[in-house]
């Protein structure tokens, strides 16, 4: 039996004029994960999370959000009962005083969470007078993740939430997401270009790329499918087209040949033997590499 | 909630304009008792110092005319122009700046919000609407408040006649920059557009075979004051007009890529 799944996209495409922001993107985002949506900057990840909100329609595909068609604007009101969002710039009602907004949006939703807010107004220490606008970033990031979390929804969706931040006041809103998930039942889907983050408290990744997913999956299990042979041969290394399936990509330099496998390295390594290499390490890959290494491909 | 947020981005520019209006109807009043002063003066006139075959004199002879008494005076200092001007740039002004979220705040966590966009359109504009209707009215209540303090009287009947006649019409350009607004990021492109527009219909007026079926004769409610008709075609066309162009407005945000 399939895993239950809070976001699904098939074959999503969308085009802005002459430009093609997504070129048939496939997510399938698990229930109840925290999943690290990667790409560069204008890979499509905005893109991505404003067609799962119903901010904007998808030229072709599919995407259901929470069994629903984000498609279908009754639907996508009701997706959006049931998701909390924060924006990448985090900009709020420049006339409204951090009260305010915090009560505008909880007439919104009737799970509103008075419990979190009250813990998060006082860890976060938010000076409810104030207008939003006379608020640094970092305490407009906080007020955005407290608009979000205490909604008492399914999912949440956070766009750049790290952005702009320092080491600081990012490493506290990522530990305020890691605190609230190991609590509430909900998913978390991540969208950065920040590896460190996702890499800090995603369970699940997906790295796109000009519109097209490249990489998908479990963190842990992309982590010990990845994996980095590095060969050394007497003379130059020898130009060698590898048949073992898997195999991302290969480098040579000098004496050293490098390849890149997404299949484990045994097999790998057999192959490799048979060209007489003095030596073959197997090194670990890391998230940034993978993600590195994936977005290279396609340029 | 969503009032309290239309509320709350546009209470400035119609506190504004409430303010102006009313301080402009107080002005009107006391203005009269200036006029009174020199009606005497006009009507001793020789007869021949005025050349009324051009369009200037024509209208300085029907202005005097008009003034000869206090309900002829507001007419044509209030409800002809002082009102006329200021409802069509406070209507401008509370139609512009966006139907969705005021210009340049906010967007994307209003659509986050679990409401559909005709909901969110169709608050911001009746709340506009709202206000504007309180511009063209509340100010003029000032007449029948304070005229008797200059010794007039002024109807209640035809400050709510000419308010509907202003709201109406004004409506056409609150409609015309809330379109204009969903291309223009700014809020004072729309508003000055909107004042164009109205400035250039105004001077088809002068035109005598357009004046009747101006848009700002029905709007000063001519009709009204001189026969106690009412222009319902007018009326109607204005409203059809402005109810297309917040309809464009709202079907184009409606559609919209974010």
């Amino acid at each position: 039996m399939s895993e239950p799944l809070a976001i699904e996209t098939v074959d999503l495409q969308k085009r802005f004029d002459a430009t093609d922001a997504l070129r048939g993107l496939n997510l399938r985002v698990p229930q109840g994960s925290i999943f690290g949506f990667l790409g560069r900057n204008g890979a499509g990840k905005t893109t991505t999370i404003k067609l799962l909100l119903g901010m904007a329609r998808p030229t072709a595909g599919q995407a259901r959000v929470l069994g629903l068609s984000a498609d279908d604007a009754a639907a996508s009101v009701t997706i959006r009962t049931r998701t909390g969002f924060v924006d990448e710039n985090k900009v709020l009602y420049d006339y409204m005083t951090v009260e305010e907004i915090i009560r505008f949006t909880a007439a919104f939703y009737p799970g509103w969470r008075r419990d979190l807010e009250k813990r998060y107004l006082q860890s976060f220490e938010l000076p409810l007078h104030q207008k939003t606008t006379a608020l640094s970033l970092g305490m407009r990031s906080k007020l955005s993740l407290l608009l979000a979390l205490c909604r008492g929804v399914e999912l949440l969706v956070l766009d750049e939430p790290t952005s702009g931040l320092d080491p600081a006041a990012s490493e506290a809103v990522l530990q305020t997401l890691v605190t609230h998930v190991s609590t509430e039942r909900l998913t978390v889907f991540l969208s950065s270009h920040h590896l460190a983050d996702v890499d800090q408290i995603a369970d699940h990744i997906a790295i796109i790329d000009a519109g097209r997913t490249v990489v998908s999956g479990d963190l842990e299990d992309l982590r010990a499918r990845y994996r980095r042979v590095q060969l050394v041969f007497t003379g130059d290394a020898p130009d060698i087209t590898f048949h073992t399936p898997g195999v991302v990509r290969v480098r040579r330099q000098g004496r050293v040949m490098t390849a890149l496998s997404n299949a484990g390295s045994d097999a790998l390594i057999e192959e490799a033997m048979r060209f007489g290499p003095v030596s073959a390490d197997v090194l670990p890959v890391t998230l940034k590499e993978i993600f590195l290494e994936s977005v290279a491909l396609e340029d | 909630m969503l009032w309290q947020k239309a509320w709350l981005e546009t209470r400035g520019r119609f506190l504004a304009g409430l303010a102006i209006s009313v301080i402009v109807g107080f002005g009107v009043i006391y203005d009269f008792r200036a006029t009174e002063r020199l009606l005497p003066l006009v009507r001793n006139m020789d007869p021949g110092a005025l050349d009324t075959t051009g369009p200037i004199g024509a209208a300085i002879k029907e202005g005097i005319a008009a003034q000869q008494t206090f309900r002829g005076f507001v007419w044509w200092q209030w409800y002809r122009q002082n009102l006329t001007y200021l409802v069509v740039i406070f209507g401008a002004l509370l139609g512009a700046g966006g139907l969705l979220a005021r210009s340049g705040g906010a967007t994307l966590f209003t659509l986050s919000l679990p409401v559909s966009r005709n909901r969110l359109i169709g608050t911001r504009a009746v709340i506009g609407l709202a206000e504007l209707l309180a511009i063209a009215i509340v100010p003029s209540l000032v007449l029948p408040l304070l005229a008797p303090s200059i010794g007039q009287s002024y109807s209640v009947i035809d400050v709510m006649v000419h308010g509907a006649f202003m709201f109406v019409v004004g409506s056409v350009f609150f409609s015309l920059a809330a379109l204009l607004s969903n291309d223009y990021t700014d809020m004072w492109r729309p508003v000055l557009i909107a004042c164009i527009v109205a400035a250039a219909l105004g001077m088809l007026e002068y035109v005598p075979a357009i004046s009747p079926y101006g848009i700002f004769h029905v709007m000063n409610g001519e009709t009204y004051y001189r026969h106690a008709g009412v222009p319902w075609i007018g009326l109607l066309i204005s409203t059809g007009i402005s109810a297309a162009l917040l309809r464009t407005a709202a079907v184009n945000l409606a559609h919209r890529d974010f």
